[in-house]
Protein backbone atom coordinates (compact mmCIF):
# COMPACT_ATOMS: atom_id res chain seq x y z
CA UNK A 1 0.00 0.00 0.00
CA UNK A 2 1.37 3.39 -0.91
CA UNK A 3 2.15 5.57 2.09
CA UNK A 4 0.54 8.56 0.42
CA UNK A 5 -2.76 6.81 -0.23
CA UNK A 6 -4.24 7.63 3.17
CA UNK A 7 -4.27 11.28 4.15
CA UNK A 8 -3.47 11.85 7.79
CA UNK A 9 -5.05 14.73 9.55
CA UNK A 10 -7.96 16.91 8.43
CA UNK A 11 -7.99 19.14 5.33
CA UNK A 12 -9.14 22.61 6.49
CA UNK A 13 -12.01 23.78 4.32
CA UNK A 14 -13.57 25.28 7.45
CA UNK A 15 -10.64 27.68 7.92
CA UNK A 16 -10.75 28.62 4.25
CA UNK A 17 -14.42 29.45 4.58
CA UNK A 18 -13.62 31.69 7.56
CA UNK A 19 -10.96 33.42 5.49
CA UNK A 20 -13.46 33.91 2.66
CA UNK A 21 -16.02 35.48 5.01
CA UNK A 22 -13.39 37.83 6.41
CA UNK A 23 -12.39 38.63 2.80
CA UNK A 24 -16.01 39.60 2.03
CA UNK A 25 -16.28 41.97 4.99
CA UNK A 26 -12.91 43.57 4.27
CA UNK A 27 -14.02 44.15 0.71
CA UNK A 28 -17.10 46.01 1.99
CA UNK A 29 -14.87 48.25 4.11
CA UNK A 30 -12.60 48.92 1.13
CA UNK A 31 -15.59 49.85 -1.04
CA UNK A 32 -16.75 52.36 1.58
CA UNK A 33 -13.34 54.02 1.90
CA UNK A 34 -12.60 54.21 -1.81
CA UNK A 35 -16.05 55.40 -2.82
CA UNK A 36 -16.10 58.02 -0.05
CA UNK A 37 -12.73 59.34 -1.23
CA UNK A 38 -13.83 59.54 -4.85
CA UNK A 39 -17.09 61.32 -4.02
CA UNK A 40 -15.50 63.74 -1.57
CA UNK A 41 -12.91 64.76 -4.15
CA UNK A 42 -15.38 65.00 -7.02
CA UNK A 43 -17.73 67.32 -5.17
CA UNK A 44 -15.13 69.97 -4.36
CA UNK A 45 -16.17 73.43 -5.43
CA UNK A 46 -15.03 76.52 -3.62
CA UNK A 47 -15.63 80.01 -4.94
CA UNK A 48 -13.88 82.89 -3.21
CA UNK A 49 -16.12 85.80 -2.23
CA UNK A 50 -14.10 88.42 -4.11
CA UNK A 51 -13.54 88.66 -7.83
CA UNK A 52 -12.00 90.97 -10.35
CA UNK A 53 -13.78 92.15 -13.48
CA UNK A 54 -12.48 89.33 -15.70
CA UNK A 55 -11.63 86.47 -13.39
CA UNK A 56 -13.70 84.49 -10.88
CA UNK A 57 -11.60 82.74 -8.25
CA UNK A 58 -12.88 79.18 -8.10
CA UNK A 59 -11.25 75.87 -7.18
CA UNK A 60 -12.53 72.52 -8.42
CA UNK A 61 -10.88 69.14 -8.58
CA UNK A 62 -10.51 69.19 -12.36
CA UNK A 63 -8.43 72.35 -12.27
CA UNK A 64 -5.55 70.11 -11.20
CA UNK A 65 -4.95 67.07 -13.47
CA UNK A 66 -3.53 64.91 -10.66
CA UNK A 67 -6.75 65.28 -8.68
CA UNK A 68 -8.79 64.40 -11.77
CA UNK A 69 -6.64 61.26 -12.19
CA UNK A 70 -7.30 60.45 -8.53
CA UNK A 71 -11.07 60.67 -9.01
CA UNK A 72 -10.94 58.43 -12.09
CA UNK A 73 -8.63 55.86 -10.46
CA UNK A 74 -10.69 55.71 -7.24
CA UNK A 75 -13.90 55.25 -9.20
CA UNK A 76 -12.42 52.42 -11.28
CA UNK A 77 -11.12 50.66 -8.17
CA UNK A 78 -14.42 50.99 -6.29
CA UNK A 79 -16.31 49.62 -9.31
CA UNK A 80 -13.86 46.70 -9.46
CA UNK A 81 -14.28 46.03 -5.72
CA UNK A 82 -18.07 45.99 -6.04
CA UNK A 83 -17.82 43.50 -8.92
CA UNK A 84 -15.33 41.33 -7.04
CA UNK A 85 -17.83 40.85 -4.23
CA UNK A 86 -19.34 38.18 -6.49
CA UNK A 87 -16.03 36.26 -6.62
CA UNK A 88 -15.76 36.63 -2.86
CA UNK A 89 -19.20 35.07 -2.36
CA UNK A 90 -18.14 32.24 -4.69
CA UNK A 91 -15.17 31.56 -2.42
CA UNK A 92 -17.43 31.39 0.63
CA UNK A 93 -19.62 28.84 -1.11
CA UNK A 94 -16.86 26.78 -2.71
CA UNK A 95 -14.01 26.90 -0.23
CA UNK A 96 -11.41 24.97 -2.22
CA UNK A 97 -11.47 26.98 -5.46
CA UNK A 98 -7.92 27.61 -6.67
CA UNK A 99 -7.97 29.28 -10.07
CA UNK A 100 -10.48 31.93 -9.08
CA UNK A 101 -8.46 32.76 -5.96
CA UNK A 102 -5.32 33.27 -8.05
CA UNK A 103 -7.30 35.47 -10.45
CA UNK A 104 -8.67 37.48 -7.52
CA UNK A 105 -5.16 37.94 -6.12
CA UNK A 106 -3.90 39.15 -9.50
CA UNK A 107 -6.74 41.65 -9.92
CA UNK A 108 -6.39 42.86 -6.32
CA UNK A 109 -2.71 43.59 -6.89
CA UNK A 110 -3.47 45.60 -10.02
CA UNK A 111 -6.26 47.50 -8.23
CA UNK A 112 -3.98 48.29 -5.30
CA UNK A 113 -1.31 49.62 -7.65
CA UNK A 114 -3.80 51.85 -9.47
CA UNK A 115 -5.37 53.18 -6.26
CA UNK A 116 -1.98 53.86 -4.69
CA UNK A 117 -0.77 55.68 -7.81
CA UNK A 118 -3.83 57.94 -7.79
CA UNK A 119 -3.63 58.58 -4.05
CA UNK A 120 0.06 59.44 -4.12
CA UNK A 121 -0.33 61.76 -7.11
CA UNK A 122 -3.12 63.61 -5.28
CA UNK A 123 -1.10 63.62 -2.05
CA UNK A 124 1.90 65.21 -3.77
CA UNK A 125 -0.29 67.99 -5.15
CA UNK A 126 -2.04 68.49 -1.80
CA UNK A 127 1.32 68.78 -0.04
CA UNK A 128 2.39 71.31 -2.65
CA UNK A 129 -0.82 73.28 -2.20
CA UNK A 130 -0.33 73.37 1.55
CA UNK A 131 3.30 74.41 1.58
CA UNK A 132 4.36 75.54 -1.86
CA UNK A 133 7.93 75.80 -3.14
CA UNK A 134 8.96 79.41 -3.22
CA UNK A 135 12.20 78.70 -5.01
CA UNK A 136 10.41 77.82 -8.25
CA UNK A 137 7.60 80.34 -7.75
CA UNK A 138 5.00 77.77 -6.80
CA UNK A 139 3.05 79.45 -4.03
CA UNK A 140 0.82 77.74 -1.48
CA UNK A 141 -2.84 78.15 -2.37
CA UNK A 142 -4.36 76.69 0.78
CA UNK A 143 -4.45 79.90 2.73
CA UNK A 144 -6.99 81.23 0.24
CA UNK A 145 -8.84 78.05 -0.73
CA UNK A 146 -9.21 76.76 2.80
CA UNK A 147 -12.27 74.52 2.60
CA UNK A 148 -11.15 73.10 -0.78
CA UNK A 149 -7.86 72.02 0.77
CA UNK A 150 -9.52 70.47 3.81
CA UNK A 151 -11.94 68.47 1.68
CA UNK A 152 -9.24 67.21 -0.62
CA UNK A 153 -7.01 66.15 2.30
CA UNK A 154 -9.92 64.31 3.94
CA UNK A 155 -10.73 62.35 0.79
CA UNK A 156 -7.17 61.06 0.67
CA UNK A 157 -7.62 59.40 4.07
CA UNK A 158 -10.43 57.23 2.69
CA UNK A 159 -8.41 56.04 -0.27
CA UNK A 160 -5.31 55.25 1.80
CA UNK A 161 -7.53 53.14 4.06
CA UNK A 162 -8.70 51.36 0.89
CA UNK A 163 -5.07 50.64 -0.03
CA UNK A 164 -4.38 49.15 3.41
CA UNK A 165 -7.44 46.92 3.18
CA UNK A 166 -6.42 45.76 -0.31
CA UNK A 167 -2.99 44.75 1.03
CA UNK A 168 -4.75 42.71 3.74
CA UNK A 169 -6.99 41.12 1.10
CA UNK A 170 -3.96 40.06 -0.93
CA UNK A 171 -2.39 38.51 2.16
CA UNK A 172 -5.64 36.67 2.94
CA UNK A 173 -5.84 35.25 -0.58
CA UNK A 174 -2.23 34.07 -0.28
CA UNK A 175 -2.91 32.36 3.04
CA UNK A 176 -6.05 30.68 1.66
CA UNK A 177 -4.11 29.46 -1.39
CA UNK A 178 -1.44 27.92 0.83
CA UNK A 179 -3.96 25.90 2.78
CA UNK A 180 -5.21 23.55 0.14
CA UNK B 1 -9.48 -21.58 29.73
CA UNK B 2 -8.80 -23.55 26.54
CA UNK B 3 -4.95 -23.98 26.26
CA UNK B 4 -5.17 -23.77 22.42
CA UNK B 5 -6.59 -20.25 22.47
CA UNK B 6 -4.80 -17.06 23.46
CA UNK B 7 -6.25 -13.98 25.02
CA UNK B 8 -4.90 -10.70 23.74
CA UNK B 9 -5.66 -7.67 25.80
CA UNK B 10 -6.09 -4.53 23.77
CA UNK B 11 -6.23 -1.50 25.99
CA UNK B 12 -8.16 1.50 24.83
CA UNK B 13 -6.05 4.65 24.67
CA UNK B 14 -7.71 7.93 25.64
CA UNK B 15 -7.51 9.05 22.00
CA UNK B 16 -9.46 6.00 20.89
CA UNK B 17 -12.10 6.70 23.52
CA UNK B 18 -12.53 10.18 22.08
CA UNK B 19 -12.50 8.88 18.50
CA UNK B 20 -9.36 10.79 17.53
CA UNK B 21 -6.89 7.93 17.04
CA UNK B 22 -5.20 7.88 13.61
CA UNK B 23 -5.85 4.98 11.27
CA UNK B 24 -2.14 4.45 10.62
CA UNK B 25 0.76 5.32 12.84
CA UNK B 26 3.07 8.09 11.79
CA UNK B 27 5.68 7.05 9.17
CA UNK B 28 9.16 6.33 10.54
CA UNK B 29 11.69 9.16 10.64
CA UNK B 30 13.96 7.64 8.00
CA UNK B 31 11.36 8.15 5.25
CA UNK B 32 11.74 11.92 5.74
CA UNK B 33 15.21 11.78 4.21
CA UNK B 34 13.80 9.79 1.28
CA UNK B 35 11.15 12.45 0.71
CA UNK B 36 13.81 15.16 0.52
CA UNK B 37 15.48 13.58 -2.51
CA UNK B 38 12.40 12.32 -4.28
CA UNK B 39 10.88 15.17 -6.27
CA UNK B 40 7.10 15.03 -6.12
CA UNK B 41 5.12 15.29 -9.34
CA UNK B 42 4.27 18.96 -8.76
CA UNK B 43 7.50 20.57 -7.52
CA UNK B 44 9.11 20.89 -10.98
CA UNK B 45 7.26 24.02 -12.01
CA UNK B 46 7.55 25.53 -8.53
CA UNK B 47 11.34 25.31 -8.74
CA UNK B 48 11.25 26.98 -12.19
CA UNK B 49 9.07 29.77 -10.84
CA UNK B 50 11.47 30.29 -7.92
CA UNK B 51 14.43 30.60 -10.31
CA UNK B 52 12.53 33.17 -12.35
CA UNK B 53 11.74 34.93 -9.07
CA UNK B 54 15.46 35.35 -8.27
CA UNK B 55 16.17 36.64 -11.78
CA UNK B 56 13.35 39.18 -11.51
CA UNK B 57 14.62 40.32 -8.13
CA UNK B 58 18.02 41.08 -9.64
CA UNK B 59 16.35 43.04 -12.44
CA UNK B 60 14.30 44.94 -9.85
CA UNK B 61 17.44 45.89 -7.93
CA UNK B 62 18.89 47.32 -11.14
CA UNK B 63 15.84 49.46 -11.93
CA UNK B 64 15.34 50.68 -8.35
CA UNK B 65 19.00 51.60 -7.99
CA UNK B 66 18.89 53.32 -11.36
CA UNK B 67 15.91 55.40 -10.28
CA UNK B 68 17.55 56.35 -6.98
CA UNK B 69 20.84 57.36 -8.52
CA UNK B 70 19.26 59.23 -11.42
CA UNK B 71 17.11 61.29 -9.07
CA UNK B 72 19.74 61.68 -6.38
CA UNK B 73 22.40 63.04 -8.69
CA UNK B 74 20.32 65.89 -10.11
CA UNK B 75 22.00 69.24 -9.79
CA UNK B 76 21.56 71.85 -12.44
CA UNK B 77 22.76 75.41 -12.10
CA UNK B 78 21.62 77.89 -14.69
CA UNK B 79 24.35 80.01 -16.27
CA UNK B 80 22.74 83.32 -15.34
CA UNK B 81 22.18 84.78 -11.91
CA UNK B 82 21.01 87.96 -10.28
CA UNK B 83 22.85 89.88 -7.61
CA UNK B 84 21.30 87.96 -4.75
CA UNK B 85 20.11 84.68 -6.16
CA UNK B 86 21.60 81.87 -8.21
CA UNK B 87 19.18 79.62 -10.05
CA UNK B 88 19.88 76.05 -9.00
CA UNK B 89 17.64 73.00 -9.03
CA UNK B 90 18.29 69.92 -6.88
CA UNK B 91 16.14 67.00 -5.92
CA UNK B 92 15.87 68.05 -2.29
CA UNK B 93 14.18 71.31 -3.20
CA UNK B 94 11.03 69.30 -3.77
CA UNK B 95 9.83 67.07 -0.89
CA UNK B 96 8.17 64.61 -3.28
CA UNK B 97 11.55 63.94 -4.90
CA UNK B 98 13.25 63.46 -1.53
CA UNK B 99 10.62 60.86 -0.64
CA UNK B 100 11.18 59.28 -4.06
CA UNK B 101 14.92 58.84 -3.47
CA UNK B 102 14.40 57.38 0.00
CA UNK B 103 11.61 55.00 -1.06
CA UNK B 104 13.48 53.65 -4.08
CA UNK B 105 16.60 53.13 -1.98
CA UNK B 106 14.51 51.14 0.51
CA UNK B 107 13.06 49.05 -2.34
CA UNK B 108 16.50 48.27 -3.77
CA UNK B 109 17.78 47.25 -0.33
CA UNK B 110 14.67 45.12 0.29
CA UNK B 111 15.06 43.28 -3.04
CA UNK B 112 18.69 42.56 -2.26
CA UNK B 113 17.84 41.26 1.23
CA UNK B 114 15.08 38.93 0.02
CA UNK B 115 17.27 37.14 -2.52
CA UNK B 116 18.30 34.57 0.18
CA UNK B 117 14.62 33.83 0.90
CA UNK B 118 14.05 33.24 -2.83
CA UNK B 119 17.02 30.90 -2.92
CA UNK B 120 15.47 28.96 -0.04
CA UNK B 121 12.34 28.65 -2.20
CA UNK B 122 14.46 27.16 -5.01
CA UNK B 123 16.09 24.61 -2.75
CA UNK B 124 12.89 23.61 -0.94
CA UNK B 125 10.03 24.17 -3.38
CA UNK B 126 7.37 22.56 -1.20
CA UNK B 127 7.79 25.02 1.68
CA UNK B 128 4.91 27.45 2.05
CA UNK B 129 6.04 29.87 4.79
CA UNK B 130 8.79 31.70 2.80
CA UNK B 131 6.43 32.17 -0.11
CA UNK B 132 3.73 33.70 2.07
CA UNK B 133 6.30 36.00 3.65
CA UNK B 134 7.52 37.03 0.21
CA UNK B 135 4.02 37.67 -1.13
CA UNK B 136 3.18 39.90 1.85
CA UNK B 137 6.43 41.88 1.79
CA UNK B 138 6.32 42.24 -2.01
CA UNK B 139 2.80 43.64 -1.79
CA UNK B 140 3.88 46.22 0.80
CA UNK B 141 6.81 47.15 -1.42
CA UNK B 142 4.51 47.56 -4.44
CA UNK B 143 2.51 50.05 -2.37
CA UNK B 144 5.62 51.98 -1.26
CA UNK B 145 7.22 52.14 -4.71
CA UNK B 146 3.95 53.13 -6.38
CA UNK B 147 3.51 55.89 -3.82
CA UNK B 148 6.97 57.27 -4.57
CA UNK B 149 6.60 56.92 -8.34
CA UNK B 150 3.11 58.41 -8.43
CA UNK B 151 4.02 61.40 -6.29
CA UNK B 152 7.13 62.18 -8.31
CA UNK B 153 5.24 61.70 -11.59
CA UNK B 154 2.62 64.19 -10.47
CA UNK B 155 5.28 66.81 -9.67
CA UNK B 156 7.14 66.12 -12.93
CA UNK B 157 3.92 66.60 -14.90
CA UNK B 158 3.41 69.88 -13.13
CA UNK B 159 6.97 70.94 -13.88
CA UNK B 160 6.50 70.17 -17.56
CA UNK B 161 3.11 71.79 -17.97
CA UNK B 162 2.55 74.19 -15.09
CA UNK B 163 -0.93 75.07 -13.91
CA UNK B 164 -2.66 78.27 -14.91
CA UNK B 165 -5.41 78.06 -12.30
CA UNK B 166 -3.03 77.83 -9.34
CA UNK B 167 -0.51 80.20 -10.91
CA UNK B 168 2.28 77.64 -10.95
CA UNK B 169 4.65 78.22 -13.89
CA UNK B 170 6.23 75.36 -15.86
CA UNK B 171 9.91 75.24 -14.93
CA UNK B 172 11.12 72.68 -17.46
CA UNK B 173 11.85 75.19 -20.18
CA UNK B 174 14.58 76.66 -17.99
CA UNK B 175 15.79 73.61 -16.08
CA UNK B 176 15.97 71.29 -19.06
CA UNK B 177 18.60 68.76 -17.92
CA UNK B 178 17.06 68.52 -14.48
CA UNK B 179 13.66 67.70 -15.96
CA UNK B 180 15.03 65.04 -18.30
CA UNK B 181 16.93 63.25 -15.54
CA UNK B 182 13.98 63.38 -13.20
CA UNK B 183 11.56 62.05 -15.83
CA UNK B 184 13.93 59.15 -16.54
CA UNK B 185 14.06 58.33 -12.84
CA UNK B 186 10.25 58.21 -12.65
CA UNK B 187 10.12 55.80 -15.61
CA UNK B 188 12.67 53.50 -13.93
CA UNK B 189 10.61 53.55 -10.76
CA UNK B 190 7.46 52.50 -12.61
CA UNK B 191 9.44 49.63 -14.15
CA UNK B 192 10.33 48.56 -10.60
CA UNK B 193 6.63 48.59 -9.73
CA UNK B 194 5.89 46.28 -12.68
CA UNK B 195 8.70 43.92 -11.62
CA UNK B 196 7.35 43.77 -8.06
CA UNK B 197 3.81 43.08 -9.28
CA UNK B 198 5.05 40.19 -11.44
CA UNK B 199 6.87 38.85 -8.36
CA UNK B 200 3.60 38.89 -6.38
CA UNK B 201 1.77 37.02 -9.16
CA UNK B 202 4.63 34.50 -9.39
CA UNK B 203 4.37 33.76 -5.68
CA UNK B 204 0.61 33.34 -6.06
CA UNK B 205 1.06 30.75 -8.82
CA UNK B 206 3.70 28.92 -6.82
CA UNK B 207 1.62 28.70 -3.66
Amino acid sequence: MKVGAVKLGVAPPAANRGIAILDFFLRLIAITGTLAGAIAMATTNQTLPFFSRFVRFRAKFNDLPSLAFFVVASSIVSAYLILSLALSVLHIVKANAVNSRVLLLLLDTAAMGLLMAGSSAAAAIVQLAHEGINKVNWFAICQQYNSFCKRVSGSLIGSYAGVLVLILLILLSGVALSRR
Amino acid sequence: MDPASTTINVTETPKERKGKAPLLSAPPASSGIKQMFQKGPKTGYKRGLAVFDVVLRLAGIATALGATIAMGSTDQTLPFFTQFFQFKAEFDDLPAFTFFVIANAITAAYLALTIPISIVCIIRPHLVAPRILLIFLDTVMVALTTAAAGGAASIVYLAHNGNGDANWPAICQQFNDFCQKVSGAVVASFLTVVVLMVLVVLSAFAL
